[in-house]
């Protein structure tokens, strides 16, 4: 080892240093032309289909639009201001609340709870399976096949009519009060395996001797849970909890096709509130203005789960 | 698949536009009505054997995705050659791009030839231009199922005292007087616009105009009438997916529809000869006869005008010939009245119109202005699923704040 | 360890081990049940293609069909009145090319990203993963007016463009990440034979990224597959449909196929990605992983 470094000194003294520094950056150069060649397919579509579209989706969330003729004038907040008087939108902005607050709380809930159900129960991977597959299928499908169990003389009714005796003749996805929580629960059932397959996966990657530990000092399994497991799957559950909002805030095929006979169902969410103003009336200024606030609220949410990332870290470590 | 082999390496070598391979004596038409794209393309394959110049029609899939393609082609500067539109405000807007020709010297000729009415260009003349032929025209009337009438013993009703008493009578033998659903979510308006022309025409043609208010005494009385009339279970289940196979397989006795229906219900199994039809009497019985009339506006661009093809294409389009093929591809009428009525429905109304000196109203979708059309719908649908004066109340306030906001802006 | 034989307590342990025999009992039972509700929809799924328009109505919608043979009838009438010839082929065609064009091209910038040194390779990275930072709105109303303006609004070549532009950030943060744990030895011994940097990629790199490439092939493949946003403001005609696109225009619009058909339409629709789901799952599975990392 020492002799090697020492004929390496003696090398390097042979050799002109400068020329070297020359060389390593000619070769530094040439190295980011041949990236640049490399990277260049991949640069030129993101930049020209995602990444300009952005920025003009933001400059024309500031003009005003002519319906024939194109860009007016520059307008301002004009757009931002017109959306506080819309009705619609309020309503678009609450139901999208809705949306966050149940695509939390519901998958994390109940994905949870399936994976400590399942797990170590006899035929664990079937039922997995069985909870996973929904997952598979397209949302526009699985869409159509809710919409007919939801339907007026649809399964949902008519498996209602026979456990309570009376008819039962509820418009599921026709009624303001149903209609968001109906397609919540179809969400729900597709989305749910994937969270129960991630918390499962944290759940065997969390340690046994600590758990044995406790077992035998005499905790009881609440305790477990609260004192052990939780915290060590909680990096999984902040990083589910993050993909299910931001699933959940975009969705947009489900409440296309569901909502497809809801007479409010440009205020389903923003996603397709947004949709409506711009591709049916034309309003394509501010349709652009809504799109910069659904982006502005995923900047927000993917913040906090930076931010949220880092403080677990911090604790686990 | 061989148009899809082909659209397939158009689209892989980069071409524009791959509506099918378009020869120089094309001329092509843009419409959003996919449901006739058949149809169309008959009359297209007639005007090439009449003309030489074949009509290549080019549908789009939703008439969001086409008012945006047209409204974006003007914006960047040429228009299509040749394109269907709607009436009202909306073609106020279009013609006042300056893109779009003037065809005053066009209807002349269809005039002076005995072929239209001087009237028929109404729907299509703005500050004193016309700048469109037909596509069709739909009178809104009132169509029943004739086997169950002539069961029940009801004539066709001539008073709206009569009308709602053959309503009693069809409800009373255990059938649902109305077909009337949300379906597809644009049909909110059809029995609004009625009942408002029915009980005040005047305050009818306010509401398109921002001078009637939507939260207005007639329109609270419309909507009375409606929910009245829900009350008594004159209209079927509102939640229906099939409103037009619902009334051919004989959910109820009337469906008020504009007449284009026609040839749907035919096709869903109802008999044509099965099919009766009336203009819907006014609530009061002295007030001049008077019906919704829907007009499909055909324009061409400005540039086009100096095209010998496209103007070939056009002026077959409206003639006797073209009139024909288009009614027997699709029962669609188009006032040409040389032509034949394309079925017994259309000959009935044109004669009762021209008896009683039916004077005509442009069908609320086209009379609103568009800003306004999706969400009054909306509200109008909501309504339907909730037939009840506390919605109503709702949804005129609502209504009514939009329109108050709109007009002040204008 | 001495077992104090008299303080056990046999009759509590066997009380123990029947309430945990019993739990589990109780466990099963409940993990039964939930099952069953997640399978009734495919249940009903699964029955109603069999059955005719006039069945369903008739019928119970839990009952079985009577026959098998109406699903012949229902899947022809759906493939026809939902134009899903068009649809498949469309949807098989941009899965295709679009995910296989990007996980390429994804593969040839994580290669310059990792293989070769020059200076701010991160910012070059963020640059290209920018692209899933955003919401989709944000890309939807300039893309429709720049390809109404390039006029390739309602082509092929214009949904490929796009499909393979959204499907390029993620499998580079994957492909990165995984060139970036293998060895440089290979590659600098094929640069030292005169190799050009392109072959050293295509021959080394390539085929050792094999794995990871087809996970995230796949992932794409099915948003591609599954896409019904962009199919609907960038291509929304018969011919440029995407699957799904083609069927919500059946369920949605001038559908008078009764829902029998229509859920045969969807259930067409689902077989490519269901089966490549099965036959395929291993890897599926890692793409999973892969994303949720």
């Amino acid at each position: 080892m020492n002799g090697r470094e020492h004929s390496d000194a003696e090398l390097l003294k042979r050799i002109d240093l400068k020329a070297v520094e020359r060389r390593d950056r000619r070769r530094q150069g040439r190295n980011f032309l041949v990236a640049l060649a490399f990277m260049s397919p991949a640069l030129l579509l993101v930049g020209v289909l995602l990444l300009v579209p952005v920025v003009y989706n933001i400059y024309l969330g500031f003009t005003r639009w002519r319906k024939f003729s194109g860009i007016d004038e520059f307008a301002g907040v004009e757009n931002y201001a017109r959306m506080l008087s819309n009705p619609f939108f309020g309503e678009a902005l609450f139901n999208t609340a809705i949306w966050v607050v149940a695509s939390i709380v519901f998958p994390i809930l109940i994905g949870l709870a399936m994976a400590l159900l399942f797990r170590g129960v006899r035929f664990e991977n079937t039922f997995k399976n069985i909870i996973f597959i929904p997952r598979i299928l397209a949302p526009t499908a699985v869409g159509v096949i809710w919409y007919y169990v939801y339907a007026p003389d649809g399964l949902l009714n008519r498996g209602l009519s026979v456990f309570s005796g009376d008819p039962v003749d509820i418009g599921w996805l026709y009624d303001s009060a149903t209609v968001t929580p109906a397609i919540i629960a179809t969400f729900v059932w597709q989305t749910v395996g994937l969270v129960m397959v991630l918390v499962l996966l944290g759940l065997s990657a969390i340690p046994k001797d600590p758990l044995e530990a406790a077992k035998i000092d005499g905790a009881s399994k609440v305790q477990v849970f609260q004192h052990i497991v939780l915290p060590l799957l909680l990096p999984t559950l902040v990083m589910v909890t993050i993909l299910s909002v931001l699933a959940g805030f975009t969705v947009f095929d489900l409440l296309w096709v569901m909502g497809i006979s809801y007479p409010g169902q440009r205020s389903l969410s923003l996603t397709v509130y947004m949709y409506f103003e711009a591709f049916q009336k034309g309003a394509w200024a501010y349709g652009s203005a809504v799109a910069v606030v659904i982006g502005l609220v995923v900047l927000c949410v993917t913040w906090i789960q930076a931010v949220l990332q880092q403080r677990v870290d911090k604790m686990t470590r | 698949m061989n148009k899809y082999v082909r659209s397939v390496i158009a689209g892989v070598l980069g071409a524009t536009m791959i509506a099918g391979v378009a020869t120089a004596d094309d001329v092509q038409l843009y419409h959003d009505k996919g449901f006739w794209s058949e149809q169309l393309q008959a009359v297209g394959d007639a005007s090439a054997e009449a003309t030489g110049v074949r009509i290549v029609e080019n549908p789009y899939a939703t008439a969001e995705q086409y008012k945006a393609f047209i409204q974006a082609s003007i914006a960047s500067g040429d228009a299509p050659q040749m394109f269907t539109w709607w009436t009202g405000q909306t073609f106020t807007e279009l013609t006042q791009t300056g893109k779009i020709a003037k065809l005053n010297d066009v209807w002349a000729d269809m005039v002076a030839s005995g072929e239209y009415a001087e009237s028929a260009a109404d729907l299509f003349t703005v500050d004193g231009d016309i700048y469109a032929v037909p596509l069709l025209l739909a009178r809104w009337v009132m169509l029943y199922n004739k086997p169950l009438f002539a069961e029940l013993g009801i004539e066709e009703p001539t008073t709206w005292d009569e009308l709602m008493a053959a309503a009693e009578t069809v409800k009373a033998a255990g059938h649902t007087p109305f077909n009337a659903t949300v379906h597809e979510g644009w049909r909110g308006f059809i029995w609004f616009q009625e009942l408002m022309l029915r009980t005040d025409p005047e305050a009818y043609l306010g509401l398109h105009n921002g001078t009637v208010a939507y939260d207005s005494e007639p329109v609270r009385r419309a909507f009375e009438m409606w929910v009245d009339m829900y009350d008594k279970g004159y209209f079927t289940d509102p939640r229906s997916n099939e409103e037009i196979e619902d009334f051919a397989g004989g959910s109820a006795a009337m469906y008020l529809m504009g007449e284009w229906v026609v040839g749907s219900l035919a096709a869903s199994g109802l008999e044509t000869s099965d099919l009766g039809a009336f203009i819907v009497p006014n609530v009061d019985p002295d007030a001049p006869s008077a019906v919704i009339v829907e007009g499909g506006p055909v324009v061409i661009s400005a540039a086009a005008k100096d095209n010998p093809d496209v103007m070939a294409a056009l002026k077959f389009f409206s003639s006797v010939d073209g009139a024909n093929a288009w009614a027997e591809a699709s029962g669609n009428y188009m006032g040409n009245l040389k032509a034949d009525a394309p079925n017994p429905i259309i000959a009935k109304i044109n004669s009762d119109m021209t008896e009683a000196g039916t004077a005509t109203y442009n069908r609320w979708w086209e009379a609103t202005p568009p800003d306004l059309q999706g969400e009054f719908v909306a509200e109008l649908n909501r309504f339907m699923l909730d037939p009840t004066m506390d919605t109503a109340e709702d949804v005129m306030a609502r209504m009514q704040a939009l329109n108050a906001e709109y007009w002040a802006d204008q | 360890m001495t077992v104090a034989l008299d303080t056990l307590d046999f009759d509590a342990i066997a009380r123990r081990e029947r309430r945990l025999q019993q739990s589990k009992w109780w466990t099963l039972a409940v993990a039964f049940l939930i099952s069953l509700i997640w399978l009734i929809p495919f249940y009903y799924l699964a029955i109603s293609v069999f059955k005719t328009q006039q069945e369903y109505a008739a019928k119970a919608p839990l009952a079985l069909p009577d026959g098998l043979w109406p699903i012949v009838g229902n899947a022809v009438e759906a493939w026809t009145q939902a134009k899903m010839g068009f649809g498949m082929l469309n949807s098989a065609f941009y899965g295709l090319v679009g995910a296989g064009l990007a996980v390429f091209f994804a593969a040839m910038a994580a290669y310059g990203l990792t293989r070769l040194d020059f200076r701010r390779k991160n910012l070059w990275f963020m640059v290209i993963f920018a692209g899933t930072v955003f919401p989709f709105q944000m890309y939807l109303i300039p893309l429709f007016f720049f390809y109404q303006d390039w006029g390739i609004l309602n082509t092929h070549f214009g949904m490929i463009l796009f499909y393979t532009a959204i499907c390029i950030p993620f499998p580079t943060l994957v492909l990165k990440n995984f060139m970036n744990g293998l060895s440089r030895e290979m590659d600098e011994a094929a640069r030292m034979d005169g190799a050009s940097e392109f072959t050293v990629f295509l021959r080394i790199i390539l085929p050792n990224a094999w794995g990871p490439m087809t996970a995230t092939f796949l992932l794409q493949f099915t948003w591609i597959w599954n896409d019904l946003l962009f199919s609907t403001v960038l291509g929304n005609r018969p011919e440029t449909r995407s699957i799904m696109n083609a069927l919500q225009v059946f369920q949605g619009s001038y559908a008078s196929a009764g829902p029998n058909i229509v859920l045969t339409a969807a259930l067409i629709a689902s077989l490519p990605s269901i089966i490549l789901f099965f036959v395929l799952r291993r890897h599926f599975m890692e793409g999973m992983r892969v994303t949720s990392l």
